[in-house]
């Protein structure tokens, strides 16, 4: 009944050297194989209103969903949403979860080392935000106080090149984790994007929370697994074939209320 | 933005409750069955059978819920074999519901006196039967406690599937309260769920505990 340990270890090295050849298989030609099996995968966020939120049927909407759309119709195949939360949007891209990220994807030196970008799509700031009762001019007010934000978002990274040492960053898995901590008074102040912020005030306003300090212009890139060039090709001639068309402002309008404005390449 | 309404809240998370309940499931039967067999093949095994399972459970006694699900979900993918989040997590939780019930059975069958063992095999019963009319009947009795706290452990610790993008009761919790910003509202109700797929097992064991243990009283 028990195969013999070298066996054993014969089987193992086999199995393993299956899987590295399907993985090596896979590299370069993320494109190809969209065309073959006429699917895209691509990865968008759930709860993060505009962006991608869920509607009363539990189905995604948002301005990614409309652009992963955009997307697919334009390359002719059928869309798959993946979702995925902000922690995990790198990692989806690097294990062939998804073929695209188009999930409010800043960029940033240490995600340029991991994926490519394309083209921006849609813009995006994030800031500090906090009740109108609290005085904050500057970076140096927020000393001692308390400051909530999402792990791994790109206000995290931001918020602790610039708080003073002093500062209390407290950490949440998700958007609505920090919202909700700000909301219930857990933090003094929120490091979040404009959008979720606008949304957080109209539905809370009795905080009479308000903008404070401007973090980080940050518009949104589509991001493509490492080395993937056809595709990002693509997929950068569907974004500047739709920005010169109007359909990018049109989205930004529909989702954000403005219009795109000058989006970077 | 839309607007959910109370009605709009439960529906949704009500259905999301099913996944929950099928991950539960598929955890218990697999776990179970799994659990079932390494109890046995350990019992029946040698010593480097013993040392084999002794490490698969101590690998996922010792490892965070969390971390299996990451390596199950990103983990397998990164060998080029595409698994989707409800295998992913179907599988993780298998696993780890298997190594903590074959650990838990273990111990309930070792509380059984050794005079029990070696009087049977004095009768010239053979393994099965040893296990069948002496072992297992005195073991089971002290399993069902500890078996079913770790099985409404379980129930809890598929919320930690949500991580990977499966959309259980937690997730779905998250998403609506997302989108609505009425987290008490939305998590309360999510507690409200757990506890009604928690507490009927948690009833069903004392009733189980009071029929093997009441003869006896």
């Amino acid at each position: 009944m028990m195969l013999s340990k070298r066996k054993f270890i014969l089987a193992l090295a086999g199995a393993a050297g299956m899987m590295l050849a399907g993985a090596s298989a896979h590299a370069q030609s993320a494109l190809d194989d969209i065309v073959k099996t006429k699917t895209i995968k691509i990865a968008i966020p759930t709860d993060y209103p505009p962006y991608g939120f869920v509607g009363l049927d539990m189905k995604p909407q948002g301005l990614d969903i409309d652009m992963a759309s955009l997307v697919a119709s334009k390359m002719g195949v059928k869309l798959e949403l993946v979702p995925v939360t902000s922690a995990n949007r790198i990692p989806a891209l690097q294990t062939h979860k998804a073929d695209l990220v188009i999930s409010s994807l800043g960029k940033n030196a240490e995600r340029e080392a991991v994926i490519d970008f394309s083209h921006a799509y849609a813009p995006f700031f994030q800031a500090v935000f906090a009740p109108a009762s609290l005085p904050v001019k500057s970076w140096a007010d927020l000393s001692g106080k308390t400051v909530g934000v999402t792990r791994g978002a790109m206000e995290d990274q931001e918020l602790t090149k610039v708080a003073p040492t002093d500062v209390q960053i407290r950490r949440f898995e998700d958007h609505n984790a920090t919202i909700a901590a700000f909301v219930a008074g857990q933090t003094q102040l929120v490091a979040t994007s404009s959008a979720v912020a606008d949304n957080m005030i109209r539905k809370n306003p009795q905080l009479a929370a308000e903008f404070k300090l401007l973090l980080k212009e940050s518009p949104c890139f589509i991001g493509v697994a490492k080395g993937e060039s056809a595709l990002m090709a693509k997929v950068n001639e569907i974004i500047l074939a739709a920005k010169n068309s109007g359909e990018l402002d049109a989205l930004s309008k529909k989702w954000l209320g403005r219009a795109a404005g000058d989006l970077p390449l | 933005m839309i607007e959910f309404s109370l009605w709009d809240i439960l529906r949704n998370l009500l259905l999301a409750l099913r996944w929950t309940a099928a991950l539960s499931l598929v955890a218990f039967i697999g776990g179970g069955l799994t659990g079932a067999l390494l109890l046995y093949a350990r019992l029946a095994g040698g010593r480097v059978t013993d040392r084999l399972i002794g490490l698969y459970v101590q690998l996922f006694q010792g490892t965070p819920l969390l971390m299996q699900l990451f390596l199950a979900y990103f983990g397998i993918a990164l060998f080029g074999i595409d698994v989707s989040a409800w295998t992913a997590a179907a599988l993780a939780l298998t696993l780890y519901t298997s190594a903590f019930l074959t650990e838990i059975w273990r111990g309930c069958v070792a509380s059984v006196p050794k005079g029990q063992w070696e009087a049977s095999s004095s009768l010239a019963l053979s393994f099965v039967e040893q296990m069948r009319y002496v072992i297992l009947p005195q073991a089971t009795r002290v399993a069902i406690a500890p078996t079913v706290g770790f099985l409404v452990q379980v129930i809890k610790g598929t919320a930690l599937a949500s991580v990977i993008g499966f959309v259980e009761l937690t997730k779905a919790g998250t998403m609506i309260s997302n989108t609505t910003f009425k987290p008490f509202t939305v998590f309360g109700f999510v507690a409200l769920l757990y506890f009604a797929l928690c507490f009927p097992v948690s009833l069903t064991a004392r009733y189980l505990e009071r029929k093997t243990y009441g003869p006896r009283h």
